[in-house]
């Protein structure tokens, strides 16, 4: 057996350990502690909800992961193309396209967003420190955040294309009362799980995928056998545009359409170095840990410590990780000081 | 396989009067030489001689200030490495540049990306046209495994491969390419004798076989003698001589300018 494939085995033994045994604690905690509530039905609600809400997370991790593999950059504006897509989309919606006809224009939209950005900031700085090219990130957000809102106005927006929202119960068999779940969260855990798996297989087995991990690996070599970079650089850039996009309607009818939007990007960080700046896989695991993670201590520990943990959870969580584990859960090297 | 008489060409390649310049380094100054299809060219000369930069003009990485470059008879513009790709130039690199992530199998597939037909969209569903495409090429890549006998290796991230077979990896991701015009940046620097040997078996086995047509820089002696038919040679930018490796190596002022002269 190969050893991913057994450290993969391995873990999916030990998770369910891992989190019986945080449950037990908590258990214990809550006999001696009457400020602490526990029940185990309430506590896999809670961390359903949070396995869920970190799916959330994952999308928007995702759209760096891309990025970064393919060009060893940290793509700060990230976020703002979340925002950017969220709100072209809306504004094609109130327009009065149906949803699915916004969302196609809106993908052409992110296509085009991405040649622009390769013509005019990748090009001129190839071969320049990562460094620089992340400035040029940075340059970007803000570009986009005032280009979006100059378009289609800085109002809070509605973003509704009839995702079932209602609550219902699951498991009433076994635990008493049954889960409550948001059947919205368990809508965007499924696209999310579904576009994980084709980007995935993508990148994996075929031509394109496989240029755009030499491209990430070595750029002289990947345009001596014919790898034309640009195009590279395009296709990644309108993927990651289109992740943010669907990321983006995610989180647009869950919080609505607003500037806030550019900010998760910075929930994003905490997830890819937990797992790992190249690896998708690793966007996914460590969007679940953060997610579950922050939503299990603010319900349980929180009324110990006066609550609001949520707030800062996933950060200390990273920098655990930053101690021990620098390259995080998946990724192959150490990451990059940015 | 015909070990014959083997029939060298018409010129396949002819670069004239180039000059290449860094600010105010002349790396290459007034270089005119020609490639002839189906020979082995080598190129000598001591460090910094400009040995690199010649190749690296050759398949565009670096653009000339001055002078022409012929390329099957039809003089090039602005040249581009993917284009020159395109065209039928392959190159391994000094300093290995393999993708280090990827297993060999997959490091000597990128080479097959120019033969590749099926579009972005045929691959995203990937059953279909883009599956058979991939099948096909793979028993290309198989043959050129076979032929350079990393069978073993297939599945293993070339990082962690020997400095040794890395080469071999990187001269196998060049053949994929079916290459008309092979550029080999010293194949055999850091090799022992015996993995020398072995490579010099396969760049004979290349010409001979494929008819590629190849051009080397390469630093042992012995090896440049053995197995070139042709040697230019290269001294701080300019070039000192051109000729059989006998005729070479009976030149004065390429004696000379390696054992240095006194004055």
């Amino acid at each position: 057996m190969n050893p991913t494939t057994l450290r993969f085995g391995i873990w999916m033994l030990a998770t369910p350990l891992l989190i019986a045994t945080i449950g037990l604690g908590f258990q214990g905690l809550a006999a001696v502690n009457s400020a602490m509530f526990f029940t185990w039905g309430y506590f896999v609600e809670v961390l359903i909800a949070g396995l869920l809400q970190g799916v959330l997370y994952s999308l928007v991790a995702l759209g760096f992961v891309l990025i970064f593999k393919a060009s060893g950059v940290f793509n700060f504006a990230q976020g703002s193309m979340v925002l950017f897509a969220a709100l072209t989309l809306v504004g094609f919606i109130e327009m009065g396209l149906h949803w699915t006809l916004a969302f196609v224009v809106t993908a052409g939209v992110m296509v085009l967003l991405a040649m622009v950005i390769e013509k005019v900031v990748l090009r001129p700085l190839v071969n320049q420190p990562h460094i620089i090219l992340f400035m040029a990130t940075i340059g970007i957000f803000y570009f986009l955040d005032g280009f979006g809102q100059t378009l289609w106005g800085s109002d809070v927006k509605l973003l509704d294309i009839g995702i079932p929202k209602d609550p219902r119960f699951i498991l009433e068999g076994i635990f008493e009362g049954g889960i409550l779940v948001n059947s919205f969260d368990l809508v965007a855990a499924l696209v999310g799980a579904a576009l994980v798996a084709v980007l995935a297989l993508f990148f994996q087995y075929t031509r394109v995928g496989r240029a755009l991990r030499a491209v990430a690996d070595d750029h002289q070599a990947a345009l001596s056998v014919g790898i034309p970079l640009k195009t590279i650089w395009v296709i990644v850039w309108s993927v990651a545009g289109i992740v943010a996009l669907v990321a983006g309607i995610m989180w647009g009818s869950k919080a609505g359409v607003q500037f806030s939007l550019a900010l998760i990007a910075f929930k994003a960080l905490p997830v890819l170095i937990l797992g790992g700046f190249t690896s998708i896989p690793g966007a996914i695991v460590g969007g679940l840990i953060i997610g579950a993670g922050e939503q299990v201590a603010e319900v349980f520990v929180g009324p110990l410590v006066g609550g609001a943990i949520q707030d800062w959870f996933a950060y200390m969580l990273a920098l655990v990780f930053l101690l021990f584990r620098p390259q995080g859960l998946f990724g192959e090297r150490i990451i990059e000081r940015i | 396989m015909s070990y014959g008489e083997k029939h060298i060409g018409e010129t396949l390649l002819k670069v004239d009067n180039i000059t290449l310049a860094f600010g105010g380094v002349k790396a290459l100054s007034d270089i005119s030489f020609e490639i002839r299809k189906h020979e082995i060219l080598a190129i000598i000369g001591p460090n910094g001689a400009g040995k690199t930069s010649m190749l690296n003009v050759i398949n565009g990485f670096y653009h000339p200030q001055q002078g022409r470059i012929e390329f099957r008879g039809v003089e090039r513009r602005a040249m581009r490495p993917h284009l020159a790709a395109r065209q039928g130039i392959a190159r391994t690199f000094q300093n290995v540049a393999l993708f280090k992530g990827m297993s060999t199998l997959d490091n000597i597939m990128t080479g097959r990306t120019l033969k590749m037909k099926s579009n972005i969209f045929q691959q995203a569903i990937y059953w279909g046209a883009n599956q058979r495409e991939e099948i096909a090429h793979r028993e290309v890549v198989e043959k050129i495994i076979d032929f350079l006998e990393i069978e073993a290796i297939r599945k293993t991230p070339v990082g962690r491969l020997p400095y040794g077979l890395q080469k071999r990896v990187e001269l196998a991701r060049a053949l994929a390419m079916e290459p008309d015009l092979l550029l080999l940046d010293e194949p055999m620097a850091g090799m022992n004798v015996e993995e020398k040997e072995d490579m010099c078996r396969f760049v004979l086995d290349v010409n001979d076989e494929f008819g590629t047509t190849i051009a080397l820089i390469e630093h042992d002696m012995g090896v440049v003698m053995d197995i070139s038919d042709r040697v230019v040679v290269l001294d701080y930018g300019r070039k000192l001589a051109d000729g059989t490796p006998a005729v070479v190596r009976a030149n004065q002022d390429v004696i000379d300018a390696y054992l240095g002269v006194s004055h």
